[in-house]
């Protein structure tokens, strides 16, 4: 017999179903040392007996099917109600407002700076305003306001009631004052909506006597800050309140009357009433009064009313030019706008 | 006998290299599995622990507890259509 040969023809068949069966056993033998490993190995790694929990700890966690609360038993909203003490500023917080909350106490969310370089803007303005008119030059470029004291406070509640920085200082996040635009506009929201054609001469004059009255361009509402009496100035009215009063009179009535629209002319008809209100925080000239009589709009562009405005000076817009160079000791502000429209209105009157 | 032996030796070794053993043990695996034969043998193997203990079961424990069960428990129908098999490949690669 030659071992290469490898032919089953000489065996019988009672060899070869020996020979099968025994390649079946060791098959299913193999099978049952695997299984024995892999249970051998579970017991010793300690989840071979995982599924024998007893009933009671199964009862715990049975699966909830009741109203109101989730498949494990707890309640949607439990959190919802309960208050937590912030550890920044000791205030009692709803839940749900809890973390802006923190945001803006701790400084550190992606408004928070924002919101305090705005406040320090426009409270900046505001201390600026009262005492030095002339630094307001760089401060509100863009706009009319005077700073008005008493708004700032109330204007940041409408946007932010909760929060608690107004006396915290908080670091800036980057070097921006925010615009100045913005806070300045946010001055003007509450003042009212007058506009000049509305309202009769005998409403003009009391407005006009207690507040600013200038019309911003940005924003077409009126400054309504107060009329300060200086007694350092007052001296120096004395002789234009005789000397213009009557001038101004007339020209108030006119004014209530007439149609003017909330560009040039209305501020300058503004600046004009607003000389007429003696409000001196600067040095009102007697001569800068006469504004009225010259009648040439020439230097009644927007930036010598906003000049006038901040210099309390009444005669900038319809002055001369030496008048102006008189009246405003002070004129940072370059006019950043355009040359005057043509006045027509006290064309007339002249 | 020897030349038996050389046959045996011989068929095994091209069942291996022919891959074909292989795909008998995974059909057997399958077959176990599917007429839950492997979940009697743990059962089987749970009373050989509990019986032992946990911590002093060795695989010579189970494997001797085990075995003979386990082959005597294989479904007649696995049985004969694995032998079929073999039969087959035997007939097929003898020549």
């Amino acid at each position: 017999m030659k071992m290469e040969d490898m032919s089953l023809s000489g065996l019988d068949n009672t060899k070869l179903e020996a020979l099968a069966h025994d390649v079946y056993s060791d098959l299913v033998e193999d099978a049952c040392l695997g299984l024995c490993f892999e249970v051998h190995r579970a017991v010793k790694q300690g989840y071979f007996f995982l599924d024998e929990t007893d009933q009671e700890s199964l009862k715990d966690f049975e699966i909830v099917d009741q109203p109101g609360v989730d498949i494990f038993g707890q309640v949607y909203n439990q959190w919802k109600n309960k208050e937590c003490v912030c550890p920044n500023c000791n205030r009692s917080i709803a839940a749900s407002r809890f973390a802006p909350h923190l945001e803006k106490c701790l400084g550190m969310g992606r408004n928070s700076s924002r919101i305090a370089n705005r406040r320090i803007a426009s409270s900046n303005n505001t201390s600026k305003s009262e005492s030095d008119q002339e630094d307001n030059d760089d401060i509100n470029d863009n706009d009319w306001s005077y700073g008005s004291e008493k708004k700032p406070k109330k204007r940041k509640s409408e946007k932010n009631p909760n929060s608690p920085r107004r006396s915290k200082s908080l670091k800036h996040k980057n070097g921006e004052l925010s615009s100045s635009v913005n806070p300045d506009l946010y001055k003007y929201n509450y003042s009212s909506g007058i506009s000049y054609e509305t309202l009769g001469p005998e409403e003009l004059q009391s407005i006009l006597t207690t507040q600013c009255g200038v019309v911003s361009e940005h924003t077409k509402k009126m400054c309504t800050r107060s009329a300060l009496p200086d007694s350092d100035t007052m001296l120096e009215n004395d002789g234009y309140d005789a000397a213009d009063g009557q001038l101004i009179m007339s020209r108030l009535q006119w004014d209530g009357s007439s149609d003017i629209s909330p560009s040039d002319s209305a501020s300058s008809k503004a600046s004009t009433n607003n000389s007429e209100s003696k409000r001196p925080k600067k040095k009102k000239k007697p001569s800068a009064l006469s504004m009225s009589s010259s009648g040439g709009g020439g230097e009644r562009d927007k930036g010598q009313e906003r000049e006038r405005d901040r210099d309390r000076v009444a005669g900038s817009s319809g002055s001369t030019s030496s008048q102006n160079a008189l009246g405003l000791p002070s004129r940072k502000k370059r006019p950043k706008l355009p040359v005057p429209p043509a006045p027509t209105i006290y064309d007339d009157l002249n | 006998m020897s030349k038996e032996s050389q046959m045996r030796a011989a068929i095994n070794q091209k069942l291996i290299e022919m891959g074909e053993r292989e795909r008998l043990k995974e059909l057997l695996r399958a077959k176990l599995i599917e007429c839950g034969w492997r979940d009697q043998i743990k059962a089987l193997c749970k009373d050989v622990i509990k019986e032992k203990g946990i911590e002093n079961v060795t695989v010579e424990d189970l494997v001797a507890g085990v075995t003979p069960k386990g082959r005597a428990l294989v479904p007649d129908s696995v049985k004969k259509e694995l032998l079929q098999r073999i039969r087959a490949f035997l007939a097929q690669h003898s020549t």
